[in-house]
């Protein structure tokens, strides 16, 4: 992990197993993730996108033949649609592993706490039922948004939710707020607002492909025949 | 001088307000569209209204148009959506670059599938161009852009060898379904939320059930009182499904899945069969909506309906591309009155409004000018 990166990591919710994609490596297959969320355009210096930045990170960490990331993300989605239309993609994928980003569009939208909660369990709940592995990513920065009761309440449902169901959360928010601590100038710059996000997701990618990796090699499942990168 | 209420540009007005209506997520109206009760919705009306009006266009009342004319107007056709999709795009870029700087809030830069435009411009820019790269919610027009382009081939099919065209246009959809082709996206990977290759099966069903005289047109017609019959049950599944959410388990299904599942992008066949239903049950309608306006205590809102859906239909770029921006508007006006139910329903009621001047202004152009032909009058949308 970049140094730039690492403090925020320090929010993330620890380690989770990953039993499906732990078991996917044991029998060498290719790993196979599912992407379901907002999708962000070019995020690295060499202009590689967020996904495929995962894919590498884990490529290297994992020592697979094959990290394959299909991206079936539609903007705009609240959850409730996102999850019936996740387990058609599920259905036709076959992943080992769904990668959601959830929560942004819900809170923008207003979609009651209570409502959001029991979608993401539901779902949660469906996944683990048909032996997919979730992570979860979190609600998009902006400084604003600390200010947004409803913002606040629907991040703090989906640390619940990840609570409750023992898995994967990767706070992007939390970690942003680390890595972008409040000043006294009133205003970022539109042009430094988009370096900005574009080193969130660039970070993001990170705690993700570490999530992962963590889950895999988590207490209480058999290691993969596989060896982590050093 | 404008044309008569029809049953076509009145189903079409309504489809044009659903779809302003459910393009606002959270909205609390958006809870009562058609997509609440039904596998379809209004984006399958609106496309088969679309290959409906084809045929109207392709044909006019009298002689057939001849099959250069008819190419020629459907590539212009298919350029003025283009350039629709295009402006609408840019200004949809430019509300929420205004709306974050305003309320000074950034998040909005990422709305929308619209932080690559930002962040990443050079190949976001030519992906707007080249349309592989959509904002969520304008992702109807690059489907009818690439519909209408393939419209002059099925009309010319149709002129040619008239039992061939929905034949062709089944086999396609079905490899489609097999093989799950379909369009990437590009800079952002994915692919199209609206599968034009898929899409393309309703909108000759549409341009085919459209021809009264001979083929699936005519036999619809000759059977209507069976088809009504073996399509409201159709219906009503469909909505206790929807309602209750017995959907089957998508991974249960046999291989190849798509043929078993209900998928929007892909258009699949149990949505295909329950719009189809749909569209039988509800033909009955517009023969009743049009004697209920001459009924005594509800006859003038009743007119004032039909008038109005209908001028929203007759108008249908125009009032699509303003209802797709006003929806972006909505949401961002949402995100500042928290969603309550009476800022919701300010919403709807404005927006309808601003539909209809938007319709009324683009009639106003034809207003004065000589009356079209019967065969120009009913424009492919």
């Amino acid at each position: 992990m970049t140094r730039v990166c690492a403090p925020g990591a320090t929010a993330q919710n620890g380690e989770q197993p990953l039993p499906n994609v732990a078991a996917a490596l044991s029998g060498r297959k290719n790993v196979r993730i599912l992407a379901i969320g907002a999708a962000p355009g070019r995020v690295g210096p060499r202009g590689g996108t967020y996904t495929e930045q995962i894919e590498r990170m884990l490529q290297g960490a994992l020592k697979v033949t094959r990290i394959e990331i299909v991206n079936r993300g539609v903007s705009g989605e609240l959850a409730a649609n996102a999850a019936v239309r996740m387990k058609n993609e599920v259905a036709l994928e076959e992943p080992d592993l769904v990668l959601w980003q959830v929560g942004t569009n819900d809170a923008l939208a207003y979609v009651p706490t209570a409502e959001f909660t029991a979608t993401v369990r539901d779902q949660v709940a469906w996944l683990k039922g048909h032996k997919v592995d979730v992570v979860l990513v979190g609600l998009q920065f902006a400084p604003q948004m600390l200010r947004d009761a409803h913002y606040v309440e629907i991040r703090e449902a989906l640390r619940r939710v990840a609570v409750d169901e023992k898995v994967i959360v990767v706070r992007f928010f939390e970690a942003m707020q680390i890595l972008n601590p409040p000043d006294d100038e009133p205003a970022v710059p539109p042009a430094e607002e988009f370096e900005r996000t574009e080193a969130g997701y660039n970070c993001l990618s990170q705690y993700v492909a570490r999530a992962i990796t963590l889950g895999v090699f988590a207490k209480g499942i058999r290691a993969p025949a596989v060896k982590p990168a050093k | 001088m404008t044309r008569e209420p029809n049953a076509v540009d009145f189903w079409r007005g309504f489809a044009l307000i659903t779809i302003f209506i459910d393009h606002i997520p959270g909205l609390f109206y958006a809870s009562f569209t058609l997509a609440n009760v039904s596998i379809s919705d209004a984006a399958d009306l609106f496309v088969f209204l679309a290959g409906w009006s084809l045929r109207l266009m392709a044909e006019g009342r009298g002689e057939p148009r001849p099959i250069r004319d008819v190419m020629l107007r459907l590539f212009g056709r298919a350029l003025e959506l283009y350039a629709a999709q295009v402006l609408i795009t840019m200004l949809a870029i430019a509300l929420l670059a205004v709306s974050a700087t305003e309320l000074d809030n950034p998040l909005l830069l990422q709305w929308h599938n619209a932080a690559a435009v930002f962040t990443d411009p050079v190949p976001t820019h030519i992906g707007l161009a080249v349309l592989s790269h959509q904002l969520g919610y304008f992702d109807i027009l690059p489907l009818y852009v690439v519909l209408m382009l393939m419209a002059p081939l099925f009309a010319a099919l149709d002129r040619a060898a008239p039992a061939l065209l929905l034949p062709l246009s089944l086999g396609l959809y079905v490899i489609v379904l097999a093989f799950r082709l379909t369009l990437p996206t590009w800079p952002v990977a994915g692919t199209w939320f609206f599968n034009p290759l898929a899409w393309q099966a309703i909108f000759v069903l549409g341009f085919t059930l459209a021809k009264p005289a001979s083929g699936l047109g005519a036999f619809a017609r000759r059977n209507m009182g069976w088809l009504r019959l073996a399509g409201l049950p159709i219906v009503v599944a469909g909505a206790i499904v929807h309602i209750f959410d017995l959907w089957p388990d998508p991974t249960r299904v046999p291989n190849p899945k798509l043929f078993f599942i209900a998928d929007k992008t892909f258009m699949t066949p149990m949505r295909l069969i329950q719009f189809l239903a749909l569209v039988a049950v509800f033909s009955f309608a517009w023969p009743y909506i049009r004697r209920a306006a001459a009924a005594p205590w509800v006859s003038r809102p009743v007119s004032a309906l039909i008038d109005l859906l209908a001028m929203l239909g007759r108008n249908s770029l125009y009032v699509f591309c303003v209802g797709s921006l006003l929806s972006l508007a909505a949401q961002v006006v949402r995100l500042y009155y928290r969603g309550s139910f009476a800022g919701d329903t300010a919403v709807v009621l404005f927006g309808i409004l601003i539909m209809a001047v938007t319709a009324w202004l683009a009639e106003s152009r034809q207003r004065g000018r000589p009356a079209p032909s019967s065969a120009q009058r009913l424009p492919a949308r």
